[in-house]
């Protein structure tokens, strides 16, 4: 339900996928094996409004810091599905 | 114009096991045994018991609790939920239902089996979407990234309160260093006899990078802690009673307990804030009269937030206030000498009610000379206590 109206309708928005860095984490331990280490956590802002948790990809650890803007990309995850990371938006595949 | 709950109840007996990494028997064995000790130390009898509270995540049920210890006849039972920033809430539970006439002698226990049993720390990642009443329920969006465990949480938490405030791992430290000092002459914590220093922790390994170390985390234990809780009335007459001076509780729109990701501001600790102004709001203490505080220290940087939180320090100044010697067992505002979570051992915040009350009976290992009123906070739930 909308907290603020009380609603139960809602439609589905396509996001720009461009945000900024909220907060991070350079996660070392415990490990778990379907991750690869350290993992870069991050809080993302995304420029609706909406906050995200997520991790950086293409970044090295040391260079992630608070306001940096990034943008969305797709990982495979299991059963053929993906999972919406970020990397650094300066970068071009 | 004081508060209902004002000195209306008090806290008559205090129990718990060792702790320990391998309790070997079960958690409703360790209740029991908790709760003994603390009838023990009441001067009550199993039969006068008529209430029980716990937390929503204690594993022990109330029905085998009856049966093991002999209590006769229930009349009030309630779990509190919020993981450990609930873990105050027992006391406000106990205090309340007491004041209110529906029980007379609650036992309010927590035993847990953290090492041994279910750690909360082991990056098992979870298939369950959340943490069974914990007050995380965005904590399955964690997982899919990697984000398994309470450290991996509040680090995201921290770090951002570490880029407003400038707070570094090394002001942690301090208080670290200040509750391993404390940890260091208590029999009953896991770290007796063994003090840190600050070079020392920061030689220890990040968990998560920049805000948490290995040092900085709690210690996963077994054990349980067992308190009783009557009417102040009835504690008269009873052998060392402490009286239960203020409770409160303040849970926030959209504020969660380990996976709280998504308040506007994560430098602060809103339910904590809203909390302490009710502790300091209507029962008639003020934070000058806090002799002695016991601050919920689940991770290190969570006892700078919660100072700050609390009202004890403006923000960004909690790592000055820990420099300058404050937090210490010569400082304005001892905290954690028990050796906090940190040191102690980590009984899900009820260790520190317990050192509380060992502290107005002067009975700590770390004893704050003439202490007579003691805050224990637990993020979004706390209390103060007194010696009548």
């Amino acid at each position: 339900m909308c907290p603020w109206c009380h609603s139960f309708q809602f439609e589905i928005t396509n996001l720009s996928g461009q945000g900024e860095v909220y907060s991070y984490s350079v996660l070392h331990h415990p490990q778990n094996p379907a991750f690869e280490y350290p993992v870069i956590a991050a809080l993302i802002d995304l420029e609706e409004g909406v906050r995200v948790l997520s991790n950086l990809v293409d970044v090295d650890p040391e260079d992630v810091n608070i306001g940096m803007l990034v943008t969305v990309d797709f990982r495979p995850a299991l059963h053929e599905s993906q999972v919406p990371v970020f990397r650094p938006r300066s970068e071009v595949r | 114009m004081s508060h209902q709950l004002a000195d209306a109840s008090a806290i008559v007996g205090i129990g718990q096991t060792e702790f320990s990494k391998a309790a070997g028997r079960s958690e409703t064995q360790l209740a029991s045994e908790a709760i003994v000790a603390a009838l023990d130390d009441a001067g009550l009898a199993p039969e006068e018991v008529d209430g029980l509270v716990s937390y929503t995540i204690d594993p022990v049920e109330e029905t085998e609790l009856v049966r093991s210890v002999g209590m006769q006849e229930i009349h009030f039972s309630s779990r509190v939920p919020y993981g450990g920033g609930g873990s105050q809430g027992v006391l406000l539970h106990a205090a309340a239902a007491v004041t209110a006439g529906v029980a007379d002698v609650i036992v309010v226990y927590r035993a847990v089996k953290a090492r041994s049993g279910e750690r909360f720390g082991r990056a098992s990642g979870g298939t369950r979407p959340t943490s069974a009443h914990s007050g995380s329920t965005a904590m399955q969006w964690c997982f899919p990234y990697g984000v398994l465990t309470p450290a991996s949480w509040m680090s995201l938490n921290a770090v951002r309160y570490m880029h407003k405030s400038g707070a570094t791992n090394e002001d942690f430290g301090r208080a670290v260093v200040q509750f391993r000092s404390f940890a260091a002459r208590n029999p009953n914590a896991h770290f007796y006899e063994k003090p840190i220093t600050l070079e020392e922790h920061q030689a220890s390994r990040w968990i998560a990078e920049p805000a948490i170390r290995l040092f900085d985390c709690c210690q996963e234990t077994d054990g349980a802690v067992a308190i009783v809780v009557t009417s102040a009335a009835r504690a008269s007459d009873s052998r060392q009673p402490v009286l239960i001076s203020a409770a409160a509780g303040a849970a926030v729109f959209e504020e969660e307990i380990a996976s709280n990701h998504y308040r506007p501001d994560l430098s602060v600790m809103d339910g904590s804030i809203a909390m302490g102004e009710r502790l300091f709001g209507g029962f008639g203490i003020s934070r000058e009269d806090i002799d002695v505080a016991l601050i919920y220290d689940a991770f290190s940087p969570i006892f700078l937030m919660q100072l700050e939180g609390l009202g004890f320090c403006e923000f960004g100044e909690a790592k000055d206030f820990i420099a300058d010697g404050n937090i210490g067992p010569d400082g304005t505002l001892p905290c954690n000498t028990n050796g906090g979570l940190i040191g102690e051992g980590y009984i899900h915040g009820l260790n520190l009610s317990t050192e509380a009350v060992r502290q107005l009976r002067g009975d700590s290992c770390n004893q704050v000379p003439g202490a007579s009123t003691a805050l224990v906070g637990a993020g979004r739930t706390g209390v103060i206590l007194r010696r009548p």
